[in-house]
């Protein structure tokens, strides 16, 4: 009776993106979500970067519910009791098409979920999948509770812990090393106090990340980002530091002592917190992503490990809208040639390797070693406030020379070996 | 046993916040879903005739366009059909309107052995839906159920009185208003919710009912205002020294008309 | 450092609790741990010490983010039911 060409397993952007793909194409697809609707188990830090994937789901962004266009991206280099900020304002960001968008996931997802119905896909919410019908390394359908129900290809879109792709043996439990987790409030403020408290236009909005002596010099850092009526502001830390930092730290607490520093406090002041989340994120880069095809099996987004950290962007939901989509069009050439086999499906790899997701995560293959560098995230923010302060202050005595006392600072702390070392780095990571 | 159960669509309302500043409920958004009584009454009725072993279970909603989806909870949940209501007219009606609007639609459906509710609405709980259609439709009611059976013709109920369960009985068709405690309303499998989509559903506005605009506009109850109540405590917090800290409490509490000043 | 009052940021979220326990640990292997980094690692802290100074789980809490599950080989870890759990409203 119930016999669809397609399971879906998440209504996240993965499998949503695949869902109108292929619902668009007239192919029968169910997608099962465990929440009580699309987006109720997503979070987001809070920006998708359009470009890449604006022709992708063609004809759609228009009426996308989209928080604001980031026009003024800010990197703050955090000290103990110093920062310096960098910001860049530009007129190219704050023109149509703009390029990169606040979002937040329970409104969008929903939203694109609407879109899947009307392209003819079925949604099930309130549903887990608890296992996959297998015919040796074969998968043939998903089994959730009681029912049992048969596809021709189940897409694993259900997230950075994916069970549905551990299942069928696709990867493995995930590793403290490559995994970080992120701690998010949604802080909710007026668009006027936002607008003025951040210099913004109406419709336009700000990311900035901090970097420095918030994680105590572990993997990851901070962000905030500008929605319509409300601030995301998140701290992210790599799992492995945090289990091996001495002494130990307790994450949510990190994100506080994060949120209570004057350079956030000001920011936030009079806002109420209306959400408290946290997420994984996958780390590891082009060498964390999974084996992306089996047989009558194709993985997608996060549970692929699809996600790039360069340290200036932090990508991940284009990665999945993007993978979403490849994943349907090769599903639509194996109905067409009706062989669901690994080697016909293999065709996603091929779509994803010729486009940006694969492309880019190859181009920045070296970026997770780069940031994988205490120094990155606790010495050298904390010599650039360090040596700002001393060139920037005016004591009671005569003042030394100014490069002076910027070399003396910085050869306190730093090795000129490493320093040339961690630039090279960072030459080739980029 | 052919039985028609009411459910009244609401918000989530686990989902709901309340504005600080204003006391409002944020209602934007949020999920709609059947009243948890609601699904008490539709699982009963459920029950009823499977253990009838006959009939069917018709389950009918007055609410906004989303309706068309809430209801599939309703149908996944184990009624066999479902009428909906929907109708920019019937937004904000008050009790007594809403009760005649579903009371006309329970006699166009027609026949039944079984009429269900639940006590209360999630959203408001005024509690007057069963007893007006009672009256409206000319039928026995059984109120504040906690334990129902059908045996050689009769219904015979549970009430639960708090203090004592009275047991009655009544001759069939009747109205029953289940309580809470009832049953424990199943959760819908995957595969039946993907039956639901197939199940009987018919659409019903205004004129299909017979109302006009003008029956649909005597609203006599209307609802001023729904606020949070003021919390008490108004966590005021001196900083500074103890003589000036002791003159600000001072102060705040003749303001406040605690203390007369 | 700065109060943390977790309990009134969870407050915020809608979690709805699944009367079927999702998350298991190893009384035995807990007994004998000596990292526990599940008492400081959960951004929920769901994880926390009982007064006979054993491992106890609020799952009421959770926000099935996975953490412990990646920093802990021996916890075991499923998401709650369908329908139950933490559903955000801005994400």
């Amino acid at each position: 009776m119930d016999n669809f060409d397609v399971i879906v397993v998440g209504g996240g952007l993965a499998g949503l993106s695949a869902a109108y793909t292929l619902g668009k194409a007239g192919i029968g697809v169910l997608v099962v979500e465990r929440g009580d609707y699309s987006g109720a188990k997503n979070v987001t830090g809070g920006r998708l970067y359009l470009n890449p994937v604006r022709k992708l789901l063609p004809d759609i962004w228009e009426q996308a519910p989209l928080e604001r266009f980031v026009a003024k991206e800010c990197i703050v280099m955090m000290g103990e009791d110093s920062s310096t900020a960098i910001e860049l304002t530009s007129r190219k960001f704050a023109q149509k098409p703009y390029h990169s968008y606040t979002i937040l996931r329970a409104k969008f997802d929903q939203w694109l979920a609407d879109k899947v119905m009307e392209a003819g896909g079925i949604i099930i919410t309130k549903n887990r999948v608890d296992e996959l019908i297998m015919d040796g390394t074969k998968v043939r359908g998903i089994i959730a509770g009681e029912d049992k129900i048969p596809a021709n290809v189940v897409l694993a879109a259900d997230g950075v812990m994916s069970l549905v792709a551990e299942k069928a043996g696709l990867h493995q439990r995930q590793k403290p090393l490559d995994y970080a987790v992120a701690i998010k409030e949604v802080i909710e403020l007026s668009p006027q106090i936002i607008e003025q408290r951040f210099n913004l236009e109406p419709g336009e909005g700000t990311a900035r990340m901090y970097a420095g002596a918030i994680t105590h010099g572990m993997f990851g850092g901070g962000f905030l980002y500008t929605n319509l009526s409300s601030v995301s502001l998140g701290l992210v830390v790599r799992i492995k530091d945090l289990m091996e930092h001495k002494p130990s730290l307790e994450a949510p607490q990190l994100f506080e002592d994060f949120k209570q520093r004057p350079e956030i406090k000001g920011l936030i002041a009079g806002g109420e917190t209306i959400e408290y989340s946290a997420h994984v994120i996958p780390e590891e880069g082009i060498s964390g992503v999974s084996k992306l095809y089996g047989d009558g099996i194709l993985v997608a987004g996060d549970a692929a490990g699809l996600a790039l950290n360069t340290g200036i962007t932090v990508r991940g939901m284009e990665f999945a809208i993007a993978s979403g989509v490849f994943a349907a069009q090769a599903i639509i050439t194996a109905t067409k040639n009706k062989d669901f086999s690994a080697q016909s499906l293999s065709e996603y790899e091929r779509l994803l390797k010729n486009s940006f997701v694969l492309k880019d995560m190859a181009t920045f293959k070296n970026a997770p070693r780069f940031l994988d560098n205490p120094r990155l995230m606790g010495l050298y923010p904390q010599a650039v406030c360090d040596t700002l302060e001393k060139l920037m202050f005016i004591g009671e005595q005569p003042k030394s020379r100014l490069v002076g006392t910027a070399m003396s600072e910085m050869r306190k702390k730093l090795k000129l070996t490493q320093l040339l070392k961690d630039g090279y780095n960072a030459f080739r990571s980029m | 046993m052919d039985i028609i159960v009411c459910l009244k669509q609401n918000v989530d309302m686990k989902q709901i916040r309340i504005k600080r500043d204003t006391r409002e409920a944020v209602l934007d958004g949020l999920p709609l879903l059947f009243g948890d009584m609601d699904k008490n009454a539709l699982e009963e009725a459920v029950r009823l005739k499977e253990k009838a072993g006959s009939g069917k279970v018709t389950a009918l909603a007055l609410g906004s366009v989303k309706l068309k989806d809430t209801i599939k909870d309703a149908l996944a949940a184990g009624a066999d059909e479902a009428v909906i209501l929907i109708d920019p007219l019937f937004n904000n009606l008050d009790a007594r309107t809403k009760a005649q609007v579903l009371a006309k639609a329970i006699q166009k459906i027609g026949k039944f052995d079984v009429l269900m509710v639940g006590e209360g609405s999630t959203d408001n709980y005024s509690g007057q839906f069963g007893p007006r259609l009672a009256e409206l439709l000319d039928l026995p009611a059984l109120t504040y159920v906690k334990q129902l059976e059908f045996a050689n013709g009769k219904m015979k109920a549970t009430r639960n009185m708090e203090e004592s369960f009275e047991v009655v009985e009544s001759s069939l068709p009747a109205l029953v208003v289940v309580t809470s405690g009832i049953n424990e309303p199943r959760i819908p499998s995957l595969m039946q919710i993907l039956k639901a989509a197939r199940k009987p559903l018919q659409e019903w506005n205004a004129a299909a009912l017979g109302f006009t605009a003008v029956d649909l506009a005597q609203n006599d109850v209307q609802v001023v205002s729904n606020l949070a109540p003021v919390e008490l405590r108004k966590k005021i917090i001196f900083e500074g020294k103890l003589e000036e800290n002791v003159d600000n409490l001072v102060n705040n509490l003749i303001k406040e008309g605690v203390l007369r000043g | 450092m700065a109060d943390l009052n977790i309990k009134a940021k969870l407050a915020k979220d809608t979690i709805k609790a699944d009367a079927e326990r999702h998350i298991k640990v190893n009384a035995e292997k807990c007994k004998v741990c000596k990292e526990r980094v599940c008492l400081f690692i959960c951004p929920a802290r769901v994880y926390t010490l009982n007064k006979d100074g054993e491992v106890a789980l609020e799952l009421d809490g959770c926000l099935e983010c996975g953490t412990c599950r990646i920093a802990c080989a021996e916890i075991e870890w499923h998401y709650p039911r369908g329908g139950y759990g933490v559903q955000y409203k801005c994400g």
